[in-house]
């Protein structure tokens, strides 16, 4: 396995979320980089066990490439005429501050199932609830123990 | 990590999930996390972080409690 070709598949993934909101598939990745759909998932196997994107490994397709998911969730992102999913409320600010961008969000809210709009505007965050808490429910060396409930 | 409105509804889901209250921060707190920690992200230099690494980044967002430093 060729570690620069990895890197550079770690950075198309990245790239095309950015572009398009959604993940690449093998079958495109493997054709941006002119190798096979096998080597291709070999690669996005590699890079989900150095924990580089998270997959759904039966479909080999990219569930987090954190902060972006590849599936909807409570956390849309609204950014350079784009919506983004977040993975999670830590997510939501995640995708601004990756692509360096003032961003609209819509969350909603655990318990209270409310809907709020926070904004980020040249590098600043505004909101009208300031009582906005994000809790985390286990500390960092548990995180990838699973990434779906973190 | 979930978004909540105040301390009594985290109090709520924890006891209504079983489980144990974990670290709770302001957002002004995540946003100030989230530009460390995704800040270079989307660098084809980006390979990931090593524990210290990512201590590194909790101590410069003002994260002191040992939950952030658990091992």
């Amino acid at each position: 396995m060729n570690d620069s070709l990895l890197w550079q598949i770690r950075h198309f993934v990245y790239k095309h979320f950015a572009d398009t909101t959604h993940p690449p598939s093998v079958d495109i990745t493997a054709a941006h980089f002119n190798i096979s759909s096998e080597e291709a998932s070999e690669y996005y196997k590699e890079l989900h066990n150095r924990h580089a994107f998270f997959l759904d490994l039966e479909s080999t397709t990219v569930r987090m490439a954190n902060p972006f998911s590849g599936i909807p969730t409570d956390f849309s992102v609204h950014a350079n005429g784009k919506t983004y999913y977040a993975n999670c409320a830590w997510d939501m600010l995640g995708i601004p501050a990756a692509l360096h961008t003032d961003a609209v969000i819509e969350a909603i809210c655990t318990e209270s199932n409310e809907t709020v709009e926070i904004q980020i505007q040249n590098g600043n965050l505004r909101f009208t609830n300031y009582d906005l808490l994000v809790h985390f429910p286990l500390s960092f060396s548990h995180w990838y123990d699973d990434l779906v409930f973190t | 990590m979930l978004l909540f409105q105040s301390e009594e509804w985290i109090d709520k889901w924890c006891r209504r999930n079983n489980l144990q209250r974990g670290e709770v921060l302001t957002l002004q707190q995540v946003w100030e996390l989230s530009k460390l920690w995704y800040g270079n992200r989307m660098s084809l230099e980006y390979h990931g972080r090593s524990t210290e690494q990512v201590a590194e980044i909790f101590k410069q967002a003002g994260l002191k409690s040992e939950f952030w430093y658990d091992q």
